[in-house]
């Protein structure tokens, strides 16, 4: 496909999964014939923090970070953190949000308020009409691992039809990195994913 | 096990690389044999990448050194036997390494020879941001900067030749969204090299004493002017001329790095790349003059592009000068662009906008905004070192006292925030206890210092400072966070451990036994359990309370090695609960210990155990004063 640069967020909390979703994808855009450019979040900021990865893909693309305003798509893996990190969006973006939040521990003895997925919604439809939120911890705990909320997350973006890497090059990046005994349970938490993805674009068609 | 795609010999094959992986595979195809350094973000990969071939290529002999010096001594030492040799670090660690460094300058490289630091702008794993170019200009080394991994790759491979050509050691410096950013890169060919190893006996090239020096710096002086002849030809070195103009000025652009590709992108966005003039630098430093100067009489405006400090934008402001252009020629960088911080990318286009009066209108902010309070980084449930601070407290309220808790680099630099607050001061790895011998002369009797450290910290330069303390009869208390690996930087080994990067066996030095060999007495040295947290208590409050130099070992796995080990085995992690009818929601496990697994239900006011997070440490259980924390049995 003929792109001249597509930009995608993925945000998260250390130990989510962050890191080997962004690695599956940028193979599978490689696998697509794109040029790929991210920038990642290691060391300390994996310590349970706020994880914030960029990935670019397309034939006019040399650095790896995103402008602010510029990203095509936001996939949150936690529902606060798209909010944290909303102004890489425009009004056209499209937000991908696990909904649940994980309130992290410091928030108590700080004596501060974390806000609720409702507050979240009601702030990022000021941002974008295309939000959508995803179960995705339900879901890969039906699944049977919460490890799998990355991949189910992916797939949802991938029925959705809305990130231009096919499914081929996502399912063939997958078998290269997930290891093997990982395998077959993340290919069920894709398919969960993709599922989810057409059923959420189909009700706003 | 297939060949990871960083170690296959296919030239010509397209793969994803990590920017540390991409550098690694350029060590690799330049035909280095040895690699050495200190593990330290963002720089790490780069060895454990190296380490990981040496499994298919055996010729390579990769070690962790026991700090930045020794790393670069390692790798100098090959050069000086015709082995091609790389030394990787952290921008902090070569202030370490450049004792070392700067005289080996001097000297020049024999075989290949390259430091890399890797510089950390804003700060992201670092102490501070500081501009490692400045290293190059300060030994009269060239400095390379790729901006991308191909680059990187390439640029890595090319260096080798470059140093043996002109017998010159080469800087390679990257900054973290180099190294921690992926991207495509073609494979190259594995070099293999033939010739004969073995040193080679000019005294009067390696022996630096003031009449060679005398020498080898006037060498030096030489080689830099041949380097800086070069530089114009330079293949990483590009000038691109437009004649074209944008709102009725010719403008032109210099840069390096990553600051080179997003500058790109920010010219494309603006659709203006073709029409303006854009010198790109693949080595920073020395400059190309001739290229600057073509550049100079091409354009009426200059903006150059750098992170940090003013490195280039000074460089060509003294070659306007000195070339009579200074009135011709308008020279900007710092008064548009900031010296603090990596460049996010939406200031490119804000910079070109104001620069070149262009449209930009920025990004719409909504008018409420929703404040989300700090996710930051946390030590994790079980760890140990969340016990020892917590051990630290309770004898300072015990003996009301607080002490001056002087530590370091680490995973324990965490407990500075809520709740633990255990940390007053921290400046670079091993500082701890060199500072403690300064505060112990002068400390109040109220405010003892206790000096905190991990154990690769310790070996890192703790022991000298501990020397110190003893032979000086500095009174201090040093506690020796031993969790058995270099957690911060991804578990490397360390002499404590003795598994050697290559995870082969490797001797294991015992920390007691140097502390002791470092003249602390045997009564003065204490080991305890970090998760035995009584007995901690107990001990430390010994500790504290004896006189002399005294060194308190508080010693358990990383939770995360810990967990990895059980997983292994298979074995369960004990259960722990919260029994909530003992539970008084006093707080005391969530606002003063701090687990991130103790989650308080403030409608029930009682707190719970998530057993998701939990690592069964049980220290909570000694934490709770109303024995409501318990060890779930097995059935």
């Amino acid at each position: 496909m003929e792109i001249r640069n597509f930009n995608l967020l993925i945000v998260g909390v250390g130990g989510q999964g962050v890191i080997s979703a962004i690695q599956i994808l940028t193979k599978a855009a490689l696998l697509d014939n794109y040029k790929v450019r991210t920038a990642e979040t290691h060391g300390m900021a994996q310590r349970g923090g706020s994880v914030a990865t960029f990935l670019r893909f397309g034939n006019k693309i040399e650095g790896p970070l995103i402008a602010r305003g510029n990203c095509q798509i936001i996939l949150a893996l936690e529902a606060s953190e798209a909010v944290r990190y909303f102004n890489y969006a425009g009004s056209e973006t499209f937000f991908f949000i696990n909904n649940k939040i994980i309130i992290p521990p410091t928030v108590h003895s700080m004596d501060m308020e974390y806000p609720n997925i409702e507050m979240i919604q009601k702030f990022l439809h000021q941002v974008s009409t295309h939000i959508f939120f995803v179960n995705g911890h339900e879901e890969a705990l039906k699944v049977g691992n919460l490890r799998t909320l990355n991949i189910l997350m992916l797939g949802a973006l991938l029925g959705s039809e809305k990130l231009p890497i096919t499914q081929e090059a996502i399912e063939r990046s997958m078998m290269l990195i997930i290891p093997n005994k990982y395998q077959k349970i993340n290919e069920i938490a894709l398919k969960k994913g993709i599922e989810k993805g057409k059923l959420i674009i189909s009700e706003i068609k | 096990m297939s060949l990871p795609e960083f170690a296959v010999n296919a030239p010509g094959m397209r793969v994803i690389l990590l920017g540390n992986e991409a550098i690694a595979r350029g060590i690799l195809e330049a035909g280095v044999i040895i690699g050495a350094g200190y593990p330290g973000t963002p720089s790490s990969e780069i060895l454990t990448t190296l380490a990981e071939m040496q499994n298919y290529y055996p010729n390579l002999k990769v070690e962790w050194s026991i700090n930045e010096k020794v790393a670069f001594e390692v790798a100098y030492g090959g050069s000086m036997s015709n082995a091609r040799s790389v030394a990787s670090m952290k921008h902090v660690g070569v202030n370490v390494a450049s004792d070392a460094f700067m005289t080996a300058a001097y000297a020049g490289a024999r075989g290949g020879m390259v430091l890399i630091s890797a510089d950390d702008p804003s700060c992201y794993s670092s102490q501070n941001e500081q501009d490692n170019r400045y290293f190059g200009l300060h030994a009269l080394v060239p400095v390379f900067e790729p901006s991308n991994p191909q680059e990187a790759k390439d640029l890595m491979k090319y260096a080798f030749d470059f140093s043996e050509e002109f017998q010159t050691l080469v800087l390679f410096r990257t900054t973290t969204r180099l190294n921690h950013g992926r991207g495509d890169v073609l494979l190259g060919e594995i070099k293999k090299i033939d010739r004969e190893y073995g040193f080679d006996w000019d005294r009067s090239r390696w022996v630096c004493l003031p009449s060679h020096s005398r020498v080898l710096r006037f060498r030096l002086l030489e080689r830099l002017g041949e380097i800086s002849e070069f530089a114009n030809e330079f293949p990483y070195n590009s000038l691109k001329i437009s004649d074209e103009r944008v709102n009725g000025k010719r403008y032109g652009f210099v840069a390096a790095g990553i600051p080179y590709a997003q500058l790109i992108d920010a010219l494309n966005f603006f659709n203006i790349e073709d029409k303006v003039s854009i010198l790109k630098l693949g080595m920073v430093f020395p400059p190309p003059k001739r290229l600057i100067k073509e550049l100079f009489n091409s354009v009426d405006k200059v903006l150059v592009v750098e992170e940090l400090e003013p490195f280039i934008e000074n460089i060509l402001k003294q070659i306007a000068y000195e070339e009579g252009l200074a009135k011709e020629i308008e020279i900007h960088g710092k008064d548009f662009l900031p010296q603090n911080g990596e460049f996010p990318a939406e200031l490119y286009l804000e910079t070109l906008a104001a620069l070149m009066d262009l449209e930009y209108d920025g990004v719409s902010v909504p008018h409420d905004l929703l404040i989300i309070p700090p996710r930051l980084p946390i030590l994790c449930p079980g760890c140990s070192h969340r016990s020892s601070f917590y051990a630290i407290k309770q004898i300072e309220k015990k003996m009301k006292t607080k002490f001056v808790n002087s530590s370091d680099i680490g995973c324990y630099t965490l407990a500075v925030y809520k709740p633990l607050e255990g940390l007053d001061i921290e400046i670079c790895m091993g500082a701890s206890i060199g500072l403690a011998n300064g505060i112990s002369k002068i400390q109040s009797k109220e405010n003892p210092v206790l000096a905190i450290l991990g154990d690769s910290t310790f070996f890192h330069s703790g022991i000298p400072a501990l020397i110190n303390a003893v032979h000086n009869q500095n009174e201090i208390l040093v506690m020796i966070l031993d969790n058995r690996a270099t957690c911060m930087t991804g578990f490397q080994d360390n002499p404590g451990t003795g598994i050697k990067i290559t995870k082969e066996i490797g001797t294991r030095v015992i920390i007691e036994d140097l502390v002791q060999g470092c003249g602390v007495a045997k009564d003065n040295i204490w080991i305890v359990d970090s998760n035995n947290l009584p007995k901690m208590i107990q001990k430390l409050e010994e500790a504290v309370k004896a006189k002399g130099v005294r060194v308190f070992i508080s010693r358990h796995n990383c939770s995360l090695l810990e967990m990895n080990e059980f997983r292994l085995k298979q074995i369960k992690p004990p259960t722990v609960k919260i029994d909530p009818e003992k539970c008084k929601g006093c707080l005391i496990c969530v606002d003063k210990f701090g687990c991130p697994s103790i989650i308080f239900n403030e409608e029930k006011k009682k707190a719970h155990i998530e057993q998701e997070s939990c690592r069964g440490c049980k220290v909570c259980i000694d934490v709770c004063i109303h024995d409501a924390i318990y060890e779930e049995e097995e059935e």
